[in-house]
């Protein structure tokens, strides 16, 4: 019980946080770290447990968010069937392309992964009678309130690090380290490592899929050239991964709100208080600071994580400890 | 181990400042001044789009001054408060929905690409917030019908292609679709300045009709919603006109060589060449053509890229005697067309065009709804905006609903012609400040 704490106490916080901020800002930034959340974890249990590097988890990120988006354009249906559709279509993409390219090994694989997202992006802006190519899929969201959409958010958020938890628990999350650590090991232990290695991906794919439909759902438009992305889903995703800390159970949750909060604390200049600092000083070093970090914020968000790779290589969880040394130690 | 420490700490720390800066805790400092009327303006600051938000930002900060200069909003001085989407559907919202709740702003403007001022659109729809777009140019942005299950059911119909009666059908899921539509529509408050990317043609279309009066033609367009759709609709347009499309080929964001493509339309040697694309494109499409000696009577611009004064510094020669349709030209006749671009030019040095027009114009049309709104309110934002009957240097402008559009601005396109270096408005004759150059001889010309 006492190594869940953290979780339920966290777990805990974020549901009661709408009660306390109420701000539709703040929530909606909230709804996006959730969703990165879900995301992170998909990419952790793949590439983080069973050590298979996905470049691209926006082929199953797009998928579903289409899947939600079709299903309304095409047949009349909720977009929140997506929640439902969109892992199960985002699996069948993954699963014939886990059968073929799990032949592949190590940056052979991540390539492939790499090539499966471009192929998604081109079939989704080709196939324009069926998607509408690059004119997107618009529908209206359902709810005029965040507080719906940031519970939801939050459930799937703690049902993917509840599920990859489980996961790693059961005998399949043993097979997962032991193909991680020495596939032809583990083969010759019996580990049917295609079999298993197909699970790991199916599983990801399929929360994949999930954040993907609540994607549509939240925000409403969504092109090809935006949930296929490379740079924006699939990069990100490793990113997230990268930062929080790779196999660990938390890492991903972590890194996705300090992904979330840095880029847009980057791109406003700290939310807006250098900005306003500046202006109500007045100060001419100030004004010029602020100018500079939010013109800069791609820079800065990459130094960010260049820091963070260098002196933590692993993440944010994984150097945990190191990291409160590093704080409290008194000199 | 010592630097470690004192980078991790330092990281640490401004984390924290994340966590405890409460934003916007400090508001204007108290002063004889009566506070400020803020608006939102969010544009593409950085990454791919930045060009045109640059140029809209410039824009809107002179046209700013003028308003303050005259008086600001009833004695109150107007404030815009920039956000940058960095272009991408996200970032937009999230710059929406700060400047909404933490600015606390009272409308909102801007919004470039179209992919991101629809997902700002369904900020503004969700809070019936007004949101005067002045450049995205999807048709969907105002076409609020077209959100709804009926509305796509149209939209796939028009699509198909069936000769069969479809009109009646279409009559009825309009009917229906409107009906579905009745619980946002009370409360629709996004209105567009510019007219919509199906529009951008007509002013090439009857100079096609008119002038070179081609047999066949190319279409070659970005990937993108803006380039895809002005694409669709100049292919309407030949349609009308009788003209053969013999290619209709896209190409993806970024692209850098286009000479496989250029080479395929060199071989079929068409009488026009139509590209919908943004700044870099256009420049390296017409090198590329100059470098392959391709020449068809006419090379058309759909805007967006060919109107921007770096296309004409990039390509050089070879964007010599291209034309393009535009939305605004400074030699239209319009009240303060031209003043807006000498003052432009003098102030920052360098020319402006159309994207720099459509966000000067706004500011006046922001400002007017504003002064005549009784109350700060969004509804009573709104009311102002659909009385809005003003002279702007972009043009007349009204907001009406025509087909399946509400609050839409109708303006003319126009043509224009990149003359010895000089962008020239050409089209229409009555307007045209120069007669255009026809046919052209492009050897000569790229000398």
């Amino acid at each position: 019980m006492k190594k869940h704490t953290f979780g339920i106490v966290i777990a805990g916080i974020l549901a009661v946080a709408p009660l306390l901020i109420d701000n539709d800002y703040y929530l909606h930034l909230m709804i996006l770290a959730l969703m990165w959340v879900v995301i992170g974890s998909a990419w952790n249990l793949l590439a983080g447990y069973t050590g298979q590097v996905s470049f691209g988890d926006a082929a199953f990120f797009g998928t579903g968010a289409y899947t939600a988006g079709l299903l309304h354009d095409h047949l009349g249906w909720s977009p929140w069937w997506g929640l439902l559709f969109g892992p199960i279509t985002a699996i069948m993409v993954a699963v014939p392309f886990g059968w073929i390219c799990f032949r592949l090994r190590g940056a052979y694989f991540a390539l492939a992964t790499l090539a499966l997202n471009e192929v998604m992006r081109h079939t989704a802006t080709i196939m324009d009678g069926f998607t509408s190519g690059m004119a997107g899929v618009m529908i209206l969201q359902s709810f005029t309130s965040k507080i719906p959409y940031y519970y939801i958010a939050l459930a799937l958020a703690i049902l993917s690090v509840v599920c990859v938890m489980a996961v790693m628990g059961h005998r399949s999350g043993y097979y997962f380290l032991s193909i991680r650590e020495d596939q032809d090991a583990a083969e010759s232990l019996g580990i049917d490592t295609h079999f298993y290695k197909m699970i790991s991906l199916a599983i990801a794919a399929g929360l994949t899929g999930v954040a993907g439909a609540l994607y549509m759902n939240y925000m409403g438009f969504i092109d090809p050239e935006v949930v296929f992305s490379l740079h924006d889903i699939s990069i990100m995703a490793i990113l997230v991964g990268i930062v929080g800390g790779v196999g660990t159970i938390y890492g991903p949750a972590i890194g996705a709100f300090v992904m979330v909060l840095a880029q847009e604390l980057f791109r406003t200049g700290g939310f807006g208080v250098i900005t306003s600092l500046a202006e109500s000083t007045g100060n001419a070093s100030m004004i010029t600071i602020a100018n500079n970090m939010t013109q800069a914020h791609t820079l800065g968000f990459g130094i960010l994580v260049v820091l963070v790779i260098r002196f933590m290589p692993n993440g944010i969880a994984g150097d945990w400890e190191m990291l409160v040394k590093a704080v409290t130690k008194k000199r | 181990m010592k630097n470690s420490s004192l980078l991790i700490s330092l990281l640490l720390s401004g984390l924290l400042t994340i966590v405890s800066c409460s934003p916007n805790d400090s508001k204007t400092p108290s002063t004889d001044q009566p506070d400020p009327v803020n608006v939102g303006i969010v544009l593409p600051l950085t990454g791919k789009h930045a060009k045109f938000g640059e140029i809209e930002k410039l824009s809107f900060e002179l046209a700013l001054e003028k308003v303050n200069a005259e008086g600001g909003i009833n004695g109150r001085p107007l404030k815009l408060i920039f956000e940058d989407t960095t272009g991408k559907p996200d970032i937009g919202r999230s710059a929406a929905e700060k400047l909404i709740t933490q600015n606390e702003v009272v409308m909102l403007g801007g919004g470039y690409s179209s992919s991101v001022t629809a997902a700002i659109a369904g900020v503004a729809i969700n809070k019936g917030f007004p949101f005067l777009v002045n450049t995205g140019s999807a048709d969907i942005i105002t076409e609020p019908t077209a959100h709804t299950p009926s509305g796509k059911k149209i939209d796939r119909l028009k699509k198909s292609n069936k000769s069969d009666d479809i009109t009646t059908k279409i009559a009825e899921l309009t009917k229906k679709a409107e009906k579905e539509a009745e619980s946002i529509l009370s409360r629709y408050a996004i209105f567009r300045l510019n007219p919509p990317v199906s529009e951008y043609a007509n002013g090439i279309e009857s100079f096609l009709a008119q002038v070179v009066k081609p047999q066949t033609a190319v279409i070659l367009n970005e990937n993108s919603l803006f380039g895809t759709k002005g694409a669709a609709s100049f292919q309407k347009t030949c349609a009308r006109l009788g003209v053969r499309v013999l290619l209709k080929e896209s190409y993806d964001q970024g692209a850098i060589d286009f000479k496989p493509i250029l080479a395929k339309v060199k071989d079929l040697d068409p009488d026009i060449v139509y590209m919908s694309s943004y700044v870099l494109d256009a420049s390296l499409l017409m090198k590329q053509s100059m470098e392959l000696g391709l020449n068809p009577k006419m090379f058309i611009g759909g805007g967006a890229g060919f109107t921007l004064p770096e296309f004409y510094t990039a390509a050089g020669k070879a964007a010599e005697k291209v034309i393009s349709a535009t939305l605004w030209h400074q030699s239209i006749p319009f009240p303060g067309a031209m003043e807006y671009y000498d003052d432009f030019a003098k102030r920052y040095n360098r020319e402006t065009e159309y994207h720099g027009a459509e966000a000067y114009a706004a500011t006046f049309v922001i400002a007017d709804a504003l002064r005549r709104a009784k109350s700060f309110s969004p509804e009573e934002i709104r009311d102002a905006l659909l009385k809005t009957d003003m002279e702007t240097i972009f043009g007349p402008v009204k907001f009406i609903s025509y087909g399946a559009k509400v609050h839409q601005n109708r303006l003319p396109t126009y043509v224009v012609q990149w003359i010895d270096g000089k962008l020239t408005m050409i089209w229409p004759e009555n307007l045209a400040k120069q007669k255009y150059v026809y046919p052209v001889n492009w050897p000569e010309e790229r000398k």
